[in-house]
């Protein structure tokens, strides 16, 4: 996102404090990315719309409290929709769920077609399940909704470096542990 | 096992399939809902905290108004008694 692009965003959400209707542009721009950060975490399409839905009513209803960092608006989103899928799942009591796109997971794995078979993609699967949780959240923000680091330690509440760690030794245990290419460093 | 479970997917999300629970019309209805019931419980809680303050001081009101009975009391024994002694 372009410095204008930000400014013009800023412009939009000062216009939203006063006139919540404004706050619509945010809305339409936004609604797709959050939904889907949200079914990847809930793998439920009605539950990911309600959680959605509840997303925005929490970031108009705390508009006012939102302070501009550097960063987007669409982080903010991001962290309120996180929070509501945990709030979702320690009122629950249920297994969080990530749901990944076999295409992703094949684009951040360097294999060839002939090589990528159901064996790996289990394999895959298994080992992505013995991550902790924290790691599993920094790569699927990294991968999944392209954010920098900065922009993830904001939403999921730590460091930089933090990020950065979880990324590089969640890859290295992926190279080391199934002895293959991965496209992307960190 | 870890406390999450993944789920691989072969399908791509669409923006399509996420229209029908684009609504931001029921999303700025519960905004307004939930501002006025805000509002509603600022209110019932300042009405709330100047009743407790009221009860509070009418309350010390007494307890002074006791305390100050109670001191009257001595006093006009002490004084009686000294005049039992002088005369």
């Amino acid at each position: 996102m372009s410095e204008a692009e930000i400014r013009k965003e800023q412009e939009v959400i000062e216009r939203s404090r006063k006139d919540p209707k404004a706050f619509g542009e945010i809305y339409e721009t936004y609604f797709d990315r959050i939904y889907n950060y949200l079914f990847r975490q809930t793998d439920d399409e009605e539950l990911a719309g309600d959680l959605c839905s509840q997303t925005f009513v929490n970031a108009l209803n705390h508009l006012g409290k939102y302070e501009f960092r550097g960063f987007p608006f669409s982080a903010w989103l991001y962290k309120i929709a996180g929070n509501e899928v945990n709030k979702h799942y320690r009122k629950n009591k249920g297994k969080k769920v990530f749901s990944i796109e076999e295409l992703k997971v094949k684009e951040l794995v360097e294999q060839s077609d002939e090589g990528w078979d159901e064996e790996l993609i289990t394999q895959v699967i298994n080992y992505m399940n013995e991550l902790p949780t924290d790691m599993v959240q920094v790569l699927e923000l990294r991968f999944f909704e392209d954010k920098d680091f900065k922009e993830i330690a904001f939403i999921l509440d730590m460091t930089e470096s933090g990020a950065k760690m979880r990324t590089y030794r969640a890859l290295d245990k992926l190279r080391t542990q199934f002895n293959i290419k991965v496209k992307y460093n960190g | 096992m870890g406390k999450h479970e993944i789920r691989m997917r072969r399908q791509r999300l669409t923006a399509r399939g996420t229209d029908r629970f684009k609504n931001y019309g029921a999303v700025l209805k519960q905004h307004e809902e939930e501002k006025r019931m805000k509002k509603i419980v600022r209110v019932f809680v300042f009405f709330l905290l100047i009743a407790l303050v009221i009860i509070l001081i009418m309350m010390v009101n007494r307890w002074e108004k006791k305390a100050g009975k109670g001191s009257g009391k001595v006093q006009k024994e002490v004084r009686i008694r000294n005049l039992e002694i002088r005369t």
